[in-house]
């Protein structure tokens, strides 16, 4: 079971026995606290490679660190960086900091930490990230894990552009705590129930302002520190990055799969059976690579794969890896819908062969309509549709919004919708990424829904976009 | 208050300060002293409710020195610092030269002769400690008293001085008849410097081969492992670096700084408040009392058109365990903001600047120090105890007597250390004496401009936190 540790699980259960309610506040650090490593560095490595940074600068930030890493001021680091923002453009910077968020820091936000968020949320706490990054960085971040609140070091603007000033101190170690104390001020939070997280060494004075400290995943110092004060210690796992060896074990599943293609399809030749070839072509091609990756699936109510066919599967898609393990759990009888432009696209042209999908062309509504006609009729040969509502795959766990699309076809062909809830696929594949981690898949099967029309469509899709937030927030044990 | 009590208290008072070596710390204190400017002198003032029969006091004294054998002890240097220090009873002890009475008109006066009593060094070849009783301090309805006790911080810190003075005292107005004394007078022990610096040596000799193999386990430690002994060795360095430089610049209102001119000042306050408005601030008393001195100086500041932000202010951490409990202290120093307006947003503030130093490797840094400081000339020792940026002010809390207590038939109406002012411009200690605080306040007077405003301040920001918990 990957779940989360049993740590974490005794975190959330002590949160949701605690006081409820807006007046008691949840602050949480980003770097190293929420995500993994520094947001900062993210930056300033996308800033070395575009250029933009002369020797001289180069040198002084690096002499800057290494003195601050000495016993030096360490937030002169930062006062090094922003000055050297003078003159930019704030919009451009708020831009790269959306596209970093999707391209690196998406994948970094740690699962566990996700899961304290939506617990202070679930209980209605005041949730706020209280940082002495900028705005720029934690924004997205934030918006991601739907905190709506920001501490953070305020950058001077003027006319679009950065002064290279910060408006206020840095809110680096004292200056956090008394930010995220005016913070309660204003918001009635009260302190003294309220709780913070945070790793660095510099964030014990941020911590002692509230009654419910954690040192989660915390530096050195801090844990020392934290033994010496008496404060929960809590060590979340990071996000799995691609490994040496896992990137060898994506080779071998994609080889597996490629034989497990070809062996299925040569079957199918031999026995001139297409379709019985095509369905052992996925089971072979989709079991062959997970094993080979050493991707396991646990699955909850699999009985439900089984009893509404043929049916609409609809799940939540978060990465490459969600269409082989899908395959994996519906093994036969079923299809996608594709664009057409993908047809001939090399890098699903092998697996469009196996799984012979339904394809549509979205520049000439006539032809898609005919094609969606045509999928109707597949269905009622048996061929079940597996569909990702959200229509793209999302950065990060959270649930985009649900297009229509599948809930019309279940309609039209009058056949039940089953919800499959993936887990965490986007872990051990991220969003982006070519490299396969091993672990265990968690899904859940809901119940299936039948009866769907268009006069009562919206609602349902609603209800049922909840049903899927609500699996994801509290994993049916 | 039953008798028995008192008994058991002072029966603990007579195995109080066992060991016959000054620890490694006290060695440095010792050693470095260079009275006044870096004493190591703790001065309690004893507010009484009636002057004590001066017979009945000398003889409670007696009987005091004759249980605490420390009283009747002084401090044998070794020739050359091969070896500690080491007590042995002074055979000429006379309590005469200890203790002695004056009258004063007011209680002005008998501060302003504490200090100067405080200021003149003691004679090092003898116990570590002196007593004036003055009579004629008016009272409310009469004439009280103050006892006046100068002690050596060899002797005690002080801490340990006012423990020792809360076991003394009695719980009754009335004598205690067939109190208990200390073990059989010891036989004085012939102590010399030679002897003891040959003894020192001999010990370190014998320790030598153990030395040696320590060190070469260490060498090859670091043969095998030199990354990770120069990282532990750099995070030691910037942690060093991080306690010396990282705090506020001292306050340019608060010098020049002579440290030969002191001023005593008392205040008292409710502790109820005090403890409440740490409470609401998430801190402790200590917290609450920085916060309290921080106030008094921010209007000090305030009315000199001073903009200083923030000053050194040095606090005591306990080592063990953040709540104030434990034995083993550092002292170190934070920055305590003096823009905080609101009196439980300062003590919030300040708590959690004396949470960061437990982030600190190097907090025990003058304790790790010290034994090997000790075996240098004096000077080195003085020196190493300079090296920090002299705190603005010193802030420390003590526990006092928790209920009503007695000397010699007269009732104690306050307990106020005033203690030395090594580098800073204010010493300020809290002693908390059944429900008050008693907060005595030792000033360089050289260091402030105008003492009167001083005092002011210092008394509205005692008034400003009891109110804010009232």
């Amino acid at each position: 079971m990957s779940g989360l540790s049993a740590a974490a699980q005794e975190a959330i259960e002590a949160i949701e026995a605690g006081p409820q309610g807006p007046t008691v506040g949840a602050f949480f650090d980003l770097d190293g606290t929420l995500v993994a490593g520094y947001t900062a560095a993210t930056f300033y490595g996308d800033r070395l490679k575009g250029r933009d940074v002369s020797p001289a600068e180069f040198l002084r930030t690096v002499v800057t660190a290494v003195d601050g890493e000495l016993g030096g001021d360490p937030t002169r680091i930062a006062h090094v960086a922003f000055s050297a923002m003078r003159g930019e453009s704030e919009e451009a910077f708020a831009d790269l900091g959306e596209r970093l968020f999707r391209s690196k820091i998406a994948g970094t936000i740690r699962r566990e930490s996700r899961a304290l968020v939506m617990a202070h949320q679930r209980a209605g706490h005041t949730v706020a990230v209280a940082s002495a990054a900028t705005k720029y960085q934690i924004a997205p971040v934030a918006r991601d894990l739907g905190v709506e609140h920001l501490v953070c070091t305020q950058l001077v603007v003027e006319d679009g552009q950065f002064t290279g000033a910060t408006d206020g101190p840095m809110l680096w170690g004292r200056h956090k705590a008394s930010g995220v104390r005016a913070f309660a001020r204003e918001h009635g939070v009260d302190l003294a129930d309220s709780y913070a997280y945070g790793n660095g060494y510099e964030d014990v004075a941020f911590l002692s302002s509230v009654g419910h400290p954690t040192a989660l995943n915390p530096h050195r110092d801090l844990r020392a520190a934290a033994a010496r004060l008496g404060w929960p210690v809590l060590d979340l796992s990071d996000p799995v990055g691609g490994s040496l060896v896992a990137a060898g074990r994506t080779v071998a599943a994609l080889a597996g799969m490629n034989t497990g293609v070809v062996a299925g399809l040569a079957y199918g030749l031999a026995r001139r059976d297409a379709h019985e070839g095509r369905n052992l072509a996925v089971r072979l091609a989709t079991s062959l690579p997970m094993a080979l990756a050493g991707v396991e699936v646990d699955v909850q109510n699999r009985e439900r794969l089984w009893t509404h066919r043929p049916a609409i599967f609809v799940a939540n898609h978060q990465s490459a890896l969600d269409i082989p393990v899908l395959g994996n759990l519906l093994e036969r009888d079923f299809t996608i819908v594709a664009k057409k432009e993908a047809r001939w696209d090399p890098r699903t042209f092998v697996g469009s062969l196996v799984i012979d999908p339904a394809w549509i062309d979205r520049s000439d509504s006539a032809s898609a309509r005919a094609t969606l006609d045509g999928v109707v009729e597949r269905i009622h040969g048996g061929t079940s549709l597996m569909i990702f509502p959200e229509g793209t795959r999302s950065a990060t766990p959270v649930l985009g919004p649900f297009r229509k699309g599948a809930f019309h076809l279940a309609a039209q062909a009058g056949v039940p919708v089953v919800p499959i809830v993936l887990r965490n696929t986007g872990e051990l594949m991220r969003r982006s990424s070519l490299v396969l981690n091993p672990g265990v898949v968690d899904v859940c099967v809901l119940e299936p829904e039948t009866d769907w029309s268009v006069d009562d469509m919206s609602e349902r899709i609603a209800a049922l976009h909840a049903k899927f937030e609500q699996t994801l927030a509290r994993w049916p044990a | 208050m039953s008798a028995g009590e008192d008994l058991e208290r002072w029966g603990g008072a007579a195995a109080w300060s066992a060991g016959a070596e000054l620890t490694p710390m006290q060695t440095l204190l010792w050693r470095a002293e260079r009275h006044p400017v870096q004493s190591s002198t703790t001065t309690v003032v004893i507010d009484l409710d009636r002057a004590p029969d001066w017979k009945r006091f000398v003889a409670a004294t007696e009987w005091g020195t004759g249980l605490v054998r420390r009283l009747r002890q002084r401090v044998v240097d070794p020739v050359v610092p091969t070896a500690p220090p080491t007590w042995a009873d002074d055979p000429t002890f006379d309590l005469g030269y200890h203790l002695r009475r004056e009258r004063v008109s007011s209680r002005e006066e008998m501060l302003a002769q504490a200090a100067q009593v405080a200021l003149r060094p003691f004679d090092r070849s003898r116990p570590l400690w002196e007593g004036v009783l003055y009579e004629g301090v008016p009272v409310e309805g009469g004439e009280g008293a103050a006892y006046v006790l100068k002690i050596h911080h060899a002797l005690a810190d002080p801490l340990g001085t006012v423990q020792l003075l809360s076991m003394l005292q009695s719980g009754r107005r009335a004598h205690t008849a067939r109190k208990p004394l200390g073990d059989e007078v010891a036989a004085p022990v012939g102590v010399d410097g030679v002897e003891l610096a040959v003894a020192g040596l001999r010990a370190d000799v014998s320790t030598l081969p153990d030395l040696a193999r320590t060190s070469v386990r260490t060498l090859g430690h670091a043969a095998v492992r030199p990354q990770a002994v120069v990282a532990s060795a750099l995070r030691y360095g910037a942690s060093v670096r991080r306690l010396l430089t990282q705090t506020a610049r001292p306050s340019p209102q608060l010098s020049p700084r002579t440290g030969k001119r002191w001023t005593f000042l008392t205040f008292e306050a409710p502790l109820a408040p005090l403890r409440a408005v740490a409470r609401q601030g998430g801190g402790t008393l200590d917290d609450a009392a920085v916060a309290m001195v921080l106030g008094g100086l921010r209007r000090y500041h305030a009315r000199r058109g001073s903009d200083v932000r923030e000053l050194p202010v040095g606090v005591r951490v306990s080592l063990d365990r953040a709540d104030d409990l434990g034995n083993r202290f550092a002292q170190a120093l934070i920055s305590g903001p003096l823009s905080i307006e609101d009196p439980v947003d300062r003590v919030a503030a300040v708590r959690g600047e004396v949470l960061s130093l437990h982030t600190e490797r190097a907090l025990e840094v003058l304790d790790a120090a010290a034994p090997v400081v000790n075996r240098m000339p004096a000077f080195v020792g003085a020196s190493a105890l300079r090296t920090a940026v002299p705190p603005d002010a010193f802030v420390l809390t003590l526990p006092g007597p928790p209920r009503q207590r007695f000397m010699a038939g007269a009732e104690v109406q306050g307990m106020y250390v005033l203690g030395p002012l090594p580098g800073a411009a204010l010493t300020v200690c809290l002693v908390t004496v059944g429900d008050t605080a008693c907060i005595g306040v030792n000033v360089d007077a050289s260091a402030v401009a105008d003492l009167r405003s001083l005092e002011e301040c210092l008394a509205e920001g005692v008034e400003e936190l009891t109110s804010a918990g009232g």
